[in-house]
């Protein structure tokens, strides 16, 4: 349709313009049709075919250059063999060289640059790739033993390249500089290895602990020179140091929330929740990297328990096993697990406090003494992680769950390690620099000392302030001992060796630069000899040893070592913490760690390759790559912060480093403005720095958290409302699909009756979709609204275009096979979007068993039936009805527009209920027949009326009207109140809650008259009240107006209240029915329809809209009592109702559009 | 690799790269890998096949449970024998290379696991290929009650339009919302 209109419209805008654009479409055509045609194989023709198209339209030229272009550009990611694709490439290759000859002459050079960067660009990528180191290694390690461990390396590489950044900042910023320009060695006395020490210096175990010459070398932050300029360039090197240290942390934050934010967004697509499990298991189940005999045995092992695994879940998918012991177990667990991690704890605590005690103690520290504090931290992160998943086992969680908690232990664990080694290092170094002070002031003359005595009495006074702080009671001791050691400074004279000696030992942050890299150094040689150990000895035992031994030694007991991915992962990340933390205190730390990443890299894969297998329960590379980084990220922040806290907080040391002589580190910075800067400068940066620019800066910033996150928070919303307008796209194809599947079956009517219970069981999991996303939207109607209303439109026009022969065959469609039964009842729902909740409660009339009867009247000799069977199934009752009701209805008002078909609601009571009936009501009976177009009855109020009556004709509208104004008059004050909650239209649920409540008050009253009247047995006639509430809200559905459908709702959520006049008024009308003509037609049909499906009828009935019929509806209400209808279930019909009848107003509207 | 690099015309290897996800030095492993398999006589003639059993002598492909389907899905030969050109071959490794797009990796896992080659996946192909990853031993096969509980549940999950079959745009569906298949959906020469 859209292709007969466009070239009309074509035309007449312009002739030329409409050949042009179709002689365009034409040849696209056949462009694309070339390769539609080569897949069958025939592509000589077309290619002449397409030489031919030679016009000298440049336009179309271009065109077919641009299709020719885009072919060439996306021909390698066509699944087509080789060949094919070079035919094709060809050709389009011939195409874009002959025509663009024919185009300007700037386009050919365009094109012909433009090959000429593709051709280096692809040569540079080639170059490139060969660069990336360990790229082969990497790539056999990766089809050996697949994915998984292949990102253990890939992440290995990754930080090696970090730290190589990081070495060349401090290399070239720090190290150099001061290699080259600064102070020779031996020169100053920060850089003189005292002289009791010079003996000693070169012995093996004082090189090993990094004392003698390495601890007065570059690698230590004491070794550099505070002189504020170097060399003839005039370096600034306190500054650079400073700077540097602090870039190393930028640097690596950006670089990983760089690395996150790229790969959270490759992973986008996996961010929904969906879950295929079992299609995951199976079709994403083998990696196909693998190429060793013994992985791929491993990984099918995995995989073979993987599917049993699920399929096990899902045949039981609660099972208790003994929960109190299993919850007794874990707590257990996890009171183990805190044990050892305070155990670990205080045991650094306590080895660092005692190192600290034998140095002070002994003037010879033994090799273990020096190395104690680092072998005891690896030992406990070594060993630590396996007690741990000892006792994981106690657990018995989920493998994947055991993993997590695995590695949350073991973070914990390693920060844990880091921070009391760091923490205690802290507590030594306050105690060192503390001591000084008291030697400082021996040294210094006089004048200095009180003038320094001064400033730290202004500083203590500070902060004695907030006194929280251990610092701060250290600095009142320390002023103390100041003040002491002022006192002995006068008359005594200490040598001046021995002052510097004791200057230079307290370099603290040279302390806690060689604690790091030894700990580093240890963890090093722990890994190494844990590989060699516990990989390649065992391998090697296992493989050789298993012939002469009784038990496989493969299988059982010492097997091979299994390469655990998350955990070596986890070192990794530690091993780049204890980097981090170092850093600044430590220059050459990230050199180390660079070389210590290359032998671990060769290390590692050799021992992979050689003696391991892969860990059995793989964690899913690619979705932990960004948990890793997360990691990370949260590692490099825990670690900065000791370091920012030790620049902050702590004086540097006074004889040694570039920063020597300040009171904060930080000072460089302000000293470099104040004196390096032109005054200018200094100016604007006091001027920055005053709370009157950095006060707004602040709140701009929160500003601007704020509005990102609210933008970021409406980016989520879209996002999920997309996510259910595609869910319920999905629901529709699922339709769609079904609508075909159904007109395909053609049979004979028959009876859905038969297979209630099967329908039942479809039912509900389809239509768990719509249901599950409406309650999401209570709130917002129009999301679901706007799908819906676009698949009604498609519903609508399937339903045209299948015609009244779909009814036939959806019939017969039930007769055929039970496990068809479910199609043609979503072929039903193209008529009305109500569909399910009508199945619902249909099914559920079936699971009653009770099925009533259902009122109906083909006179086109089809037989069709809509039964609405409200009253008895205690779930469904409350809702289904009156979502029948609205179908019914819906169908109804579409249908008068074409040729006449009519409804008779009939509401069939018990007898005594006939009984009652008033003749005055007659009439209205025949209102509701006669005028052939209109059906509805508004007996409640004449202002929902109106609008209907603009589409309806004259005549029902005076009848009902007369009926309305004596209803009107009978329940005036009732209609009172439901003008007032009608106004609104959307209201809440509250409101109808509240306006219920009020009902029931007024309504009350009017039951009782109406009781007095004649009725008996209150309770059934509230129930029955509740009842016809319902029948009349089908009568008011259809109607266009939303004012009504409004009321309609308040109805139904409170049936009891509204029942007395409705009650009266219906009363007659069911008698009505009964005394006329119609009740023995009904009754005589009543058996033979019962056997009919009721949503086929229904489907049948809209279809039959050019056959003047006359439809029954009858609604007939049980003698049952729920006199004990829930709230609940009140409320859940409330929700219904509520989304329900939005829809069905444009659905009715939908309705009439396709009929017209 | 200059000897093997001479083999291969260079406006072909251009082509190549342009036609596949690999690069140079891919295409060149690819072509010496490739030649090894060829008898000597063979080795000057590019369109000369090497037949289904020694391209799974490969140890890529060795311990790969759909070896037989792979080829067969990238052979072009006439009397589907699952013999590879080298141009079949490097289709393959095209497909299977790490740059290669989701759409077309999936396109080709579809292919793989469509055992009859009939355009769906049926029951029948799921069991085989189940079957395939499980092994065909007694005890790690699935038995029947567990086999068509597995065939259910991913039919439940998969087929949307209720065929009882999984077409390519559903398996395409399914495959994209995996975290690893792209990863794991790889072969390195």
């Amino acid at each position: 349709m859209s292709s007969a209109s466009e070239p009309v419209v074509g035309r007449s805008r312009s002739f030329l313009a409409a050949k042009r654009h179709r002689t365009v479409r034409k040849n696209s055509r056949r462009i694309y049709s070339t390769y539609r045609d080569h897949q069958q194989g025939s592509s000589d023709e077309e290619r002449g075919d397409n030489k031919e198209v030679d016009s000298n339209d440049p336009e179309e030229m271009f065109q077919n250059i641009q299709f020719q272009k885009e072919i060439i550009a996306n021909i390698r990611s066509r699944p087509w063999p080789m060949r094919r694709k070079l035919k094709v490439l060809k050709q389009a290759r011939e195409i874009v060289l002959k025509y663009e000859g024919q185009l300007t002459r700037t386009r050919g050079y365009q094109t012909a640059g433009a090959d000429l960067l593709k051709k280096l660009y692809r040569v540079l990528y080639n170059i490139v790739v060969t660069f990336i180191p360990w790229e082969v290694r990497i790539k056999k390690i990766e089809s050996h033993f697949g994915s998984g461990v292949a990102s253990y390396f890939i992440f290995l590489r990754w930080l090696f390249g970090i730290n190589i950044v990081l070495t060349i900042m401090t290399g070239s910023f720090v190290v150099l500089p001061e290699l080259l320009a600064g102070a020779p060695f031996g020169t100053t006395r920060s850089k003189t290895i005292p002289k009791e020490h010079l003996a000693s210096a070169q012995d093996l175990d004082t090189i090993w602990s990094l004392g003698g010459y390495l601890q007065y070398s570059v690698l230590f932050y004491g070794y550099y020179g505070s002189v504020r300029k170097i060399g003839s360039a005039g370096y600034r090197l306190p500054l650079a140091y400073f700077l540097v240290g602090m870039a190393v942390f930028a640097y690596s934050f950006i670089i990983l929330l760089r690395k996150m934010a790229k790969n959270s967004r490759l992973s986008l697509a996996s961010a929904s929740d969906e879950n295929f499990t079992f299609c995951w298991r199976v079709f994403c189940a083998w990696d196909y990297l693998i190429g060793n005999p013994e992985a791929a045995e491993c990984k099918g092992a995995a995989i073979v328990n993987n599917i049993r695994e699920a399929i096990v879940e899902e045949q039981e998918k609660k099972k208790d096993t003994s929960l109190a012991v299993l919850i007794s177990l874990r707590i257990l667990a996890n009171i183990l697990v805190l044990l050892s991690l305070a155990g670990s704890i205080y045991i650094i605590y306590f080895v660092v406090d005692r190192s600290q005690k034998l140095e002070q103690e002994k003037p010879e520290l033994t090799l273990w003494e020096k190395n104690e504090v680092s072998v005891v931290v690896s030992l406990i992160t070594m060993i630590a992680p396996s007690a741990f998943e000892l006792v994981a086992q106690l657990e018995m969680y989920h493998p994947r769950t055991s993993l997590r908690f695995q590695l949350a232990r073991v973070l914990v664990l390693y920060l844990g390690n880091l921070y009391s080694l760091i923490i205690a290092l802290l507590d030594k170094v306050n105690s060192m620099s503390s001591a000084p002070h008291a030697s400082s002031s021996n040294w210094t003359n006089t004048s200095s000392t009180i003038s320094s005595l001064s400033s730290q009495l202004s500083r203590i006074s500070v902060s004695e302030h907030h006194n929280s702080t251990m610092a701060t009671i250290s600095t009142a001791i320390n002023f103390i001992h100041n003040r002491s050691s002022l006192v002995t400074a006068y008359n005594q004279t200490i040598p001046f060796e021995k002052n510097a000696r004791s200057q230079q030992d307290q370099c603290w942050e040279t302390y806690v630069g060689q604690e790091m890299l030894k700990l580093s150094i240890i963890d090093m040689i722990f890994t190494v000899a844990s590989i060699l150990l516990i990989d390649f000895i065992r391998g090697l035992v296992v493989r050789y040893l298993s012939d002469c031994c009784c038990w496989d030694l493969e299988s059982k007991f010492p097997e091979y070592g299994e390469f655990k991915i998350a955990e070596n992962v986890l070192h990794l990340i530690y091993n780049q913490g204890m980097i981090w933390m170092g850093a600044f205190f430590s220059p050459c730390l990230p050199a180390f760690n660079v070389l210590k990443l290359i032998g671990l890299m060769y290390l590692r894969s050799w021992a992979v390759l050689t003696c391991n297998v892969p860990h059995q329960q793989v964690f899913r590379a690619s979705r932990s790559n960004n948990f890793y980084l997360a990691m990370l990220l949260f590692m490099l922040f825990l670690c900065m912060l000791p370091t920012i806290f030790a620049i902050v907080r702590y004086r540097p040391s006074e004889h040694c480093g570039p920063f020597s002589g300040q009171e904060k580190i930080y000072d460089i910075i302000s000293d470099t403005v104040a004196s390096d800067f032109p005054l200018w400068f200094s100016k604007v940066m006091s001027y920055i720095t005053s709370p009157v620019v950095v006060l707004p800066a602040v709140l701009l910033l929160f500003m601007l958290i704020y509005y990102l996150q609210a933008i970021a928070r409406s980016l989520k919303f879209t996002n999920n409302q997309l996510r259910i307008q595609l869910q319920t796209e999905r629901t529709e194809d699922k339709k769609k699909v079904f609508q075909m599947a159904a007109a395909r079956l053609q049979v004979p009517e028959a009876s859905a009756d038969k297979n209630p219970d099967q329908q039942e069981n479809d039912i509900p999991s389809q239509e768990g979709s719509i249901h599950t996303s409406s309650p999401q939207q209570n709130g917002s109607v129009s999301n679901i609204q706007s799908p819906i209303n676009r698949s009604n439109s498609v519903r609508t026009i399937s339903q045209s275009a299948s015609g009244a022969d779909l009814n036939e065959e959806r019939v017969s469609g039930f007769v055929r096979s039970p496990g068809v039964i479910v199609l043609p009842k979503h072929q039903v729902e193209p008529i009305s979007n109500r569909p399910r909740h009508f199945i619902g409660g249909r099914s559920g009339s079936c699971r009653s068993k009770s099925c009533h009867h259902m009122a109906y009247n083909p006179p086109s000799g089809l037989s069709n039936a809509i039964h609405t069977d409200p009253l008895y199934r205690k779930t469904i009752r409350s809702l289904h009805p009156v979502e029948a009701a609205g179908i019914i209805a819906a169908q109804n008002y579409g249908r008068h527009r074409g040729p006449t078909t009519r409804y008779v609601f009939v509401n069939e009571h018990r007898p005594r209920k006939k009984l009652l009936c008033s003749t005055t009501r007659i009439p209205r009976h025949y209102l509701l027949e006669e005028p052939t177009e209109i059906l509805e009855l508004y007996p409640r109020n004449i202002k929902h009326y109106t609008p209907r009556t603009i589409h309806q004709q004259q005549p029902p509208r005076s009848h009902t009207a007369q009926q309305l104004i004596k209803e009107e008059e009978e329940t005036g004050k009732d209609r009172k109140r439901t003008s007032l909650g009608k106004s609104l239209r959307p209201c809440s649920l509250p409101d109808h809650h509240h306006q219920a409540h009020f009902y029931i008050g007024e309504r009350l009253d009017s039951f009782r008259e109406s009781q007095r009247a004649g009725y008996e047995m209150q309770e059934d006639d509230e129930e029955e009240a509740g009842k016809e509430g319902i029948d009349w809200g089908h009568f008011n559905l259809p109607s266009p107006s939303q004012t009504s459908i409004k009321e309609k709702e308040s109805f139904h959520t409170q049936r009891h209240p509204v029942h007395s006049p409705r009650r009266q008024y219906q009363s007659p009308t069911r008698a009505r029915h009964m005394g006329s003509q119609l009740k023995p037609k009904l009754k005589g049909q009543l058996e033979t329809h019962l056997t009919e499906s009721d949503s086929a009828s229904i489907a049948s009935s809209s279809d039959q809209q050019n056959s003047s019929t006359d439809q029954y509806i009858q609604v007939i209400h049980s003698k049952e009592r729920h006199v004990r209808s829930d709230v609940r279930q009140e409320k859940v019909s409330k929700k219904k109702h509520k989304t329900n009848f939005d829809l069905n107003c444009t659905e009715s509207n939908d309705l009439i559009c396709s009929n017209v | 690799m200059g000897t093997t690099a001479s083999q291969l015309a260079k406006d072909s290897l251009s082509e190549y790269q342009e036609l596949t996800f690999l690069t140079k030095q891919e295409i060149l492993l690819a072509h010496r890998r490739f030649t090894e398999l060829l008898e000597r006589d063979e080795r000057k003639n590019l369109n000369s096949r090497v037949p289904m059993e020694i391209i799974h002598t490969l140890p890529e492909l060795k311990s790969n449970p759909f070896k037989t389907r792979i080829c067969q899905v990238f052979s072009t030969s006439e009397d589907r024998d699952g013999s590879l050109t080298f141009e079949d071959f490097l289709d393959l490794l095209s497909a299977f290379s790490d740059s290669a797009t989701l759409e077309i990796k999936s396109h080709y896992a579809f292919r793989i696991f469509d055992f009859d080659d009939d355009g769906t996946l049926d029951e029948r192909d799921l069991e085989k290929l189940v079957n395939c990853l499980t092994g065909e031993t007694e005890d790690t096969r699935l038995n029947d009650e567990e086999m068509k509980q597995l065939i259910n549940n991913i039919l439940d999950e998969s087929d949307i339009d209720k065929d009882g079959t999984v077409n390519l745009s559903e398996f395409q569906h399914v495959i994209s919302r995996s975290p690893d298949f792209v990863s794991s959906f790889k072969i390195v020469l």
